[in-house]
Parts: C-alpha cells; structure tokens; sequence
C-alpha cells in the first residue's frame, strides 16, 4: 500500500540528506512532503494526515518534543506513525517521547538500513 | 578529570565515524605543518554545557566544505550548490560530530546540553573562556586533499 510521510527538520540541508537516504533504503512513498518546524508540520497536518512522520527533535519556534505531543491530540493522525531523528540520544529522551507518544527513535548518523530496519514495521 | 591525548584520540573517532556513515569521505589525522591561514575560512561551532563548558568547533575551507556538502547530499560534482546548503551541512557536521563527542564523554562528564550550530566565515577561534579553560585541537586530512582543524575548548566545572 502506498504510504505518505513528512518530513520535519529546521535544516532543509538535513531534510534532504533523509530523503537521499530514504531513497537508498528502497523505502517507497508516494508522496513526501517537508515542514522546517513544529508549527509548519501542524499546519500540513491539519490539510490531512500522513501515514509517518519523521521528526527532528532540536528546532527553534516549537521542539520535536512538543510537536509530538501536539500531534497526539488530533484525532485525525492517532495512525500516524511518529518516528524522531536525532543526534540527541540519551535513553531519558528516548523513554520521554515515547512515552509521549512517537514511535521510534533514529540516531543520527544514521544509514539506509536504519531507516529500512525502523520503517519497514509501518509500511504494510 | 580528562586527559588531553584521550581527548585528540576521542575528537578524531567522532569525526570518522560521522564521515564514514553520513559524508563518505575518508579521514586521517595529519601530521604536517600547518596551511596557509586563508585556506581554513568556515568555521563551524557548537556549544555545550553540563560538567564540561565549551565549544567544538570545525574550521575548512571553503572547497572543503562544498566537497562535504555534495557528499552528503549526493550531488553531482557538475552540478551547482547553494551556499546555504554548504553552511547547513557543515552546521550538521559539528551538530553529529558534538553528538558523538557528548556520547564519548557521558562517563567521564555525564550529560552535557547542547546548543543549535552556528557557522560563519573566517577561521579564528578565539579563546574567551579565561584562565583554566583548554583547547585541544586535531587536525584532520581528508580524502587526502583537505587539511582541517577540529577543536574542542572547555573548561571543567566543579559543581
Ligand atoms: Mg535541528
């Protein structure tokens, strides 16, 4: 089945570095959309949801973190799948934003077979 | 509380491992004398603070840091580059590398907080931290045709 995924990273230097990435994994979407902070990626969402979002944790105007949190409240994305991307990776944050609601955790550097290995689960 | 030699050896192993994943490019510590000042003209920088207070910062030159850019995103060397691309990625250069150098220390320093990278032109990196504060710098060849300078300025606290 054909997956849509956003992409949320301040960098659009590192977004780009995903998408290359992604696409070395073999990883399939049909359509992949970019948002550079928290308050973008609402605004995308709140169009429709998407099936996964990659999200950065360090952003200025609104982290990860909380973007998490404010995604979980929208009852139109409970099926998104929210997988961070990080270079932060300290076992407190990790547990933290779980708890909250993501659900995985990418540390940066990162390979294609990373992202395969954590984004294969959600592709069915 | 941490030794300079562990922290050249340690600043060096960070770099290798995000160039072999993220740039795929090859590193080595370099042992010749220094380059021409104007050859190193970005300067990379990240802050932390926690037990250990300070800066890592990377310096390159500009050829340098396009070459790194276009690794990372896999451009073609006849294509062209934003040089919006080229800060960013050497901002996300000291971001991963700090990331490294922060897991490296955890048991040494615990937890240190980082700041979001700042990257600017010109190769100086001043030592405003005063009296007790150290510098280790590493300089790094890479794919043999690039002298770098990776750095690391801190100074421990006590508390
Ligand atoms: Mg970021």
């Amino acid at each position: 089945m054909s997956k849509s995924l956003l992409i949320v990273d301040d960098s659009a230097t590192m977004r780009k570095i995903v998408m290359r990435t992604i696409r070395m994994s073999g990883l399939d979407f049909e359509t992949t959309e970019e948002a550079g902070n928290g308050v973008e990626a609402l605004e995308k969402l709140s169009a429709g949801p998407v099936d996964i979002m990659l999200c950065d944790v360090n952003m200025p105007e609104m982290s990860g973190t909380e973007l998490v949190k404010e995604v979980r409240k929208l009852s139109d994305c409970e099926n998104t799948k929210i997988i961070m991307v990080s270079t932060e990776s300290s076992q407190e944050l990790i547990d933290g934003v779980i708890a909250d609601g993501a659900n995985g955790f990418i540390t940066k550097p990162f390979t294609p077979e990373k992202f395969q290995e954590k984004l294969s689960p959600f592709m069915n | 509380m941490i030794e300079q030699v562990c922290l050249n050896e340690l600043l060096l192993e960070s770099a290798k491992e995000i160039f072999e994943t993220m740039v795929f490019m090859d590193l080595a510590e370099c042992t010749e004398p220094a380059e021409n000042a104007e050859d190193c003209a970005l300067l990379g920088t990240i802050t932390f603070k926690g037990a250990l207070e300070g800066c890592l910062a990377f310096c390159c030159s500009v050829p340098c840091a396009r070459a790194i850019a276009m690794n990372m995103l896999g451009i073609d060397t006849s294509e062209e580059i934003a040089e919006e691309d080229v800060c960013d990625a050497i901002g996300e250069i000291c971001n991963m590398v700090m990331g490294s150098v922060k897991k490296r220390l955890a048991e040494s320093a615990g937890n240190l907080e980082v700041s979001i990278p700042s990257v600017v032109s010109g190769r100086q990196l001043k030592n405003n931290m005063g009296e007790g504060s150290h510098k280790t710098t590493v300089k790094i060849n890479i794919e043999d045709e690039y002298v770098t300078e990776l750095s690391l300025l801190y100074h421990e606290n006590s508390n």
